[in-house]
């Protein structure tokens, strides 16, 4: 597999140069069930994803992007 | 020309020649022997799509001797048989397909249980093309990155076309061919029309060939991989054409892979282009006008020459030369080489005597690449790879695909129609016949998928290139269903890719030093891996330097430690949120020892956090976990929007820890500012000038003594550790590395992450909640922990006592039960005792005291081992 990422630092970058850190998940839940539900149970569901990614070998900062996950094309960022 | 050994023969080879076409005009006929049955194999497709031909080159195994140049001086050797490929005792094998049968590791030598690993050695040594030799020494090739406009795959008629159109646009066009351009075409309107539009692609500027570069594998992107014999390209264009063109399809019939058996344009090649006759009387079954053309190069090349064709073709036959109009084959016979073969025609069956069958009865697009990329809009195919037969439909495909008029749903339009075979064999490389999908047919195993896997057909170096839509054939017929009769799903590589060129790039590695590294050498210093520093792990006698730690002064170094100053408006706030130690209360010069738990309350690394001032924060975390530790805070800065800058200060400073019991007296003489007790106590951090180097100071230790972590200027580094020794030497100091540090950290039953811990200890069972405030209103990993605190404790860590030093890793026995592990373990000086860390399981609720661990008592006991109250520490 082999996706580019559109970094807003440093342009299409090849997605090597990134960690990639899971789908975009709450920060917060308002409470121990949901909070069980926010770390352990992620959407994992097959088409549009937000997720992130950080540009390791590149500015390193974090991107939200916008990624099919059935046919890894890129929707742009968050 | 010159010549090249052949088993202790020298064969002699011309201008051109491969080892292939050399060995066989020095009257070679088995190539090798079938990876199962030892069948004898002869050459057969020359292009590159079948195993007939492979072979050992100067050790290298599985080498197409095709599609390999003949070369002075080269070893070449068959791998197959015993005692030799040509008398190979081992052909029984052909004679005992009963106990080999299709699946046969499923169901044979299976009873009684120890039949299987007898019979498993003889058959891993009896079957299989070549021996690899795993003692040689890789040569792994580097990658280098390609960005073309256009990206063309194979330089034959439709990839030249595409070539020259695309550059006439204005695109950069890179070419590769996995030979050279040509070189497999025998002569011909092909090799013509080659040729002319290789002198005009030639010219342009815009283009770059590569030949001798095979595409093996096409990805999202697209990326595509590009083996040649020094680099590995990764290709990342904007558009792909695939014109790889086609292979002749495989004819199966009773007998087919006889040695002197031949695809069309194999035997065409070899007299065409090598100037070696495949046979003297050959029978030639041609059903294309491309046959009928190989037809005629053999007999320009003086074959005597039997056509088997369709009567048009037949018709326009010298007359001289015999023919057998609208005949098909049915059977071969022979047994070094073929004899003879049964043509069938109208009713009549005759038995034609031969030493060459040549076949060429259609063409199939080669499309193990194409069939990689059928998602992927960018990636087209042109020629006969598209289905685009003949040479001016080839030219014009390619021209098209050249000028991005293509589309891809254009690549699906490659499928041939041919009846399924009927007997003979389907798959050259993995020996499987038509009688074994039968067989696995009746088995159950009832898909084109599942028939692949049981029989491993097209599983083989060809990688289907000539079986696949045999096998899809064989499973739509007997299904009736074309969905479960599909063309099996191709995957990379689509040809053979030498195991070095797979690692490529993975010797680029980075060796992180320290600014320290050419003193340790200098010292003696036993470097070793550390993650990806190289570290000393000792200056020759590890327990000298642990003595010098525990009674005098010792320096080591530590600038590996992760580093991090964190500013801006809203750094207390962060640091405050994220990690479970308390910071809004820490005062300026203090410091705390700092766990990191991820969400699910896990400990994900530890460290050090000090405020130095002004609403700065200097964290430091373990030396392995620095980069995720940046990424790890720059992420939670991020998502809950607060305002900090972050500085990764790991590469820029250097750290000396300065420990033992004098150290005070070392550093005190070395600068002007008070180190006393009072003036810098324990958990304190202040900023020092130590004989003019700048120095943020943290009172911490690790290793259970007085001491001084000495964070500086990376540059500095040599001045200020000479500094210290110098100093040092009336205290009797010297410098310790990682093994000593083993034991002084192990007294002090402190964990060393991921060696101590598992990726799911919570600080309970570290037995860590003193560094967690669960008053917090809120921390990463909060939430999880109350869950978790409501659980009993299934598992802790816990310091340990034997009678002697056990092994580390060994497991911990409560009667017969392994209810631990032995993590870290050594004779400890300080103590004179036998101390570890390990893990226990809780048994019906409870932890167990005494344990043993192999022949020696394990006792559970109090942390920390050494100086339990950390007067030491403090002092």
């Amino acid at each position: 597999m082999t996706i580019e990422v559109p970094c807003p630092n440093c342009g299409r970058r090849p997605y090597t140069e990134f960690t990639f850190g899971g789908e975009l998940r709450p920060v917060e839940a308002s409470g121990p069930e949901e909070d069980f539900e926010r770390v352990y149970l992620p959407e994992n569901a097959p088409g549009l994803q937000e997720e992130r990614w950080f540009h390791a070998f590149g500015c390193r900062r974090w991107l939200t992007l916008r990624r099919d996950t059935v046919t890894n094309l890129i929707d742009g960022l968050v | 020309m010159g010549s090249f050994d052949f088993e202790g023969k020298p064969v002699p080879f011309e201008e051109g020649d491969t080892v292939a076409s050399a060995l066989f005009r020095a009257g070679v006929r088995t190539f090798s022997r079938s990876l199962k049955y030892h069948r004898r194999r002869g050459l057969y497709c020359m292009t590159g799509d079948c195993p007939n031909c492979i072979l050992t080159v100067d050790g290298e195994p599985g080498l197409r001797s095709c599609c390999t140049d003949a070369r002075k001086g080269a070893s070449v050797e068959r791998g197959e048989g015993w005692p030799s490929t040509e008398r190979d005792v081992l052909s029984v094998a052909d004679h005992a397909h009963r106990f080999l049968p299709v699946g046969f590791y499923y169901k044979t030598f299976t009873k009684p249980r120890f039949a299987w690993s007898l019979a498993e050695k003889v058959i891993r040594r009896t079957t299989g093309l070549g021996d690899l030799d795993v003692d040689r020494a890789p040569s792994i090739p580097q990658v280098r990155h390609v960005a073309p406009d256009v990206l063309v795959i194979g330089g034959g008629v439709a990839g030249l076309a595409a070539a020259r159109v695309a550059a006439g646009d204005g695109k950069a066009v890179l070419l590769c061919d996995e030979g050279r351009i040509g070189e497999k075409v025998a002569p011909g309107g092909s090799l013509d029309r080659i040729r002319a539009l290789e002198a005009d692609v030639r010219t342009l500027d815009s283009v770059t060939v590569l030949e001798r570069s095979t595409a093996v594998g096409i990805y999202d992107g697209p990326l595509v991989a590009i083996a040649r014999e020094d680099e590995l390209l990764r290709a990342r264009p904007e558009r792909v054409v695939v014109a790889t063109g086609a292979v002749e399809r495989h004819p199966v019939f009773e007998g087919n892979d006889l040695p002197g058996i031949w695809l069309g344009r194999g035997a065409a090649r070899l007299a065409g282009i090598h100037g070696v006759v495949p046979g003297n009387r050959a029978v030639v079954v041609a059903s294309t006008a491309e046959g009928l053309s190989h037809a005629s190069t053999l007999l320009d090349a003086g074959v005597r020459v039997a056509l088997v064709a369709p009567r048009a073709f037949t018709e326009r036959w010298p007359a001289d030369a015999f023919a057998i109009p609208d005949g098909r084959v049915v059977r071969a016979h022979g047994s070094k080489v073929i004899s003879s073969v049964d043509i069938a025609a109208g009713d009549e069956t005759r038995t034609l005597r031969c030493d060459a069958l040549v076949l060429s009865i259609g063409l199939e697009p080669r499309d193990g690449l194409l069939r990689m990329a059928t998602e992927l809009d960018a990636v087209v195919a042109a020629g006969d790879a598209a289905g685009a037969f003949g040479l001016d439909a080839a030219e014009e495909s390619g021209g098209r695909a050249g000028r991005g008029e293509t589309s891809a749903a254009g690549n699906r339009r490659n499928e041939t129609s041919a009846p399924a075979p009927t007997a003979g064999y389907v798959c050259l490389c993995e020996d499987v016949a038509v009688s074994d999908l039968e067989q696995a047919w009746e088995e159950g195993w009832r898909s084109s998928e599942i028939l692949k896997r049981y029989t491993t057909a097209t599983m083989g170096p060809c990688q289907g290139a000539l079986c696949g839509r045999h096998l899809a054939r064989f499973a739509t017929e007997r299904s009736g269903s074309a969905e479960t009769g599909a063309r099996t799903t191709s995957r990379p590589p689509a040809r053979p890719v030498r195991l070095d060129t797979l690692a490529a790039g993975i010797d680029e590695i980075v060796e992180k030093r320290t600014s320290l590294h050419d003193l340790h050498l200098e010292l003696g210093g036993h470097l070793g891996w550390s993650g990806s520093w190289k570290r000393p792990f000792s200056y020759g006698d590890w327990r000298r330097e642990y003595h010098a730690v525990r009674e005098d002064a010792s320096v080591m170094d530590v600038g590996t430690l992760g580093k991090f100053l964190v500013a801006g408006r809203d750094a207390r706030a962060l640091l405050d949120r994220v990690f479970p130690t308390r910071v809004s209360d820490l005062s300026d010069g203090r410091a705390r020892y700092l766990l990191a738990l991820d969400e699910a309350g896990y400990v994900i690394d530890d460290g050090i956090i000090s405020a130095v001032g002004e609403g700065r924060f200097f964290v430091t975390s373990t030396s392995g976990g620095a980069d995720a530790m940046e990424a790890w805070l720059r992420n939670w800065a991020d998502r809950l929007d607060l305002h900090v800058h972050l500085v990764n200060q790991t590469a820029m400073l250097g750290a000396i820890l300065l420990a033992g019991p004098r150290a005070r007296e070392v550093l005190s003489g070395l600068t002007s500012e008070d180190v006393s007790r009072e003036a810098f106590p324990y958990m304190a951090v202040r900023d020092l000038d130590v004989v003019g180097v700048p120095c943020r100071a943290l009172r911490v230790g690790f290793v259970g003594e007085l001491g001084y972590e000495l964070h500086h200027p990376r540059r500095s580094g040599p001045a200020l550790w000479r500094a210290l020794s110098d100093a040092g030497v009336a205290v009797g100091m010297r410098p310790h590395g990682l093994d000593a540090m083993d034991l002084l950290r192990l007294e002090k039953g402190h964990f060393f992450l991921a060696q101590d811990t598992l990726p799911d200890d919570h600080p309970r069972k570290l037995g860590m909640e003193w560094a967690v405030d669960m008053e917090k209103e809120s921390f990463v990993g909060k939430a999880a922990l109350q869950r978790m605190a409501e659980l009993p404790l299934e598992r802790k860590l816990v310091g340990l006592e034997f009678d002697r030093t056990p092994e580390r890793g060994a497991p911990l026995h409560l009667d017969d039960r392994v209810v631990g592990r032995v993590t870290s373990c050594s004779r400890s000086d300080a103590l004179e005792r036998d101390i570890g860390l390990g893990w226990l399981r809780a048994v019906d609720g409870r932890f167990a005291r005494r344990l043993r661990c192999g022949d020696t008592q394990a006792i559970v006991v109090e942390t920390p081992f050494y100086d339990p109250e950390g007067k030491r520490l403090r002092a």
